[in-house]
């Protein structure tokens, strides 16, 4: 594949600060515009600028389709067992399990902050995973 | 030719009025109040504890929906890694091969 260093240089200087601004936008998300489904594409087109400009395979080699698959089915099930935590603490499934602790002790928007982390790297890594899947190489 | 021009007019007749009505509804306040969003405006960021309102309904009073659209991504990538298969190798009796080394 023939590539320009522009897009060499670019591609390398630019996708950690990619997947950077998208953790800020995760983990940011309950007090300023952001969130779960926007940081984790944010993260998906970091990671697909690099296997656009790098390659698939050594971008794979970053990040593993194995790896990739796990992680979205394993915050899938935690974001469940989160749910199930609020059922266990009686606000409900998918409800604030700690609504009644006090509010200086614990914040009540880390509930929200989980829940945003676990959507954005399932989100991140499902659609870099797909399109990672669909651009690969024939073996 | 003609029937042309009658095309041309009806796109400029539709995009005025959806010009209207963009004017109308991006002119501040919506002219209609309801409870709901007077109780969210309120009462959102208390009972739920995020400063961001979008981020308090989706994931405080929806979080439901929120559980269903990231079932629908899950569903999406199940889809990709069965129907992509490499081109050339789809319709091989070594289907199955193909598949074998997927995560």
């Amino acid at each position: 594949m023939k590539k320009t260093t522009i897009l060499d240089l670019i591609s390398r200087k630019l996708a950690p600060f990619m997947l950077l601004f998208g953790l800020y936008l995760l983990t940011y998300g309950h007090m300023s515009p952001g969130g779960g489904f926007q940081g984790g594409v944010v993260i998906a087109s970091g990671v697909i600028l690099l296997f656009v400009a790098q390659g698939v395979e050594a971008t794979a080699s970053l990040f593993p389709f194995r790896s990739l698959s796990l992680l979205e089915a394993g915050a899938f099930l935690l974001l469940v067992a989160a749910g199930l935590a609020g059922l266990a603490a009686g606000a409900g499934f998918l409800g604030n399990p700690i609504a009644g602790v006090d509010v200086r002790m614990v914040p009540r928007a880390s509930m929200i902050l989980v829940y945003n982390v676990l959507i954005g790297l399932k989100v991140g890594a499902g659609i870099s995973f797909m399109c990672m899947y669909l651009f690969r190489e024939d073996r | 030719m003609r029937g042309g021009r009658v095309t041309a007019v009806l796109e400029v007749v539709v995009l005025v009025l959806v010009a209207l009505f963009l004017l109308q509804a991006l002119q501040g306040d919506h002219p209609e109040s309801s409870e709901v969003r007077g109780h969210l405006v309120e009462n959102g960021s208390r009972e739920t504890g995020a400063l961001n309102l979008v981020t308090a309904i989706y994931l405080g009073y929806r979080a439901f929906d929120t559980l269903g659209e990231t079932i629908v991504l899950l569903v999406a990538v199940t889809g990709v890694i069965y129907f992509a298969v490499p081109a050339g190798k789809g319709d091989d009796e070594e289907d199955h091969d193909t598949r074998s080394d997927l995560p």
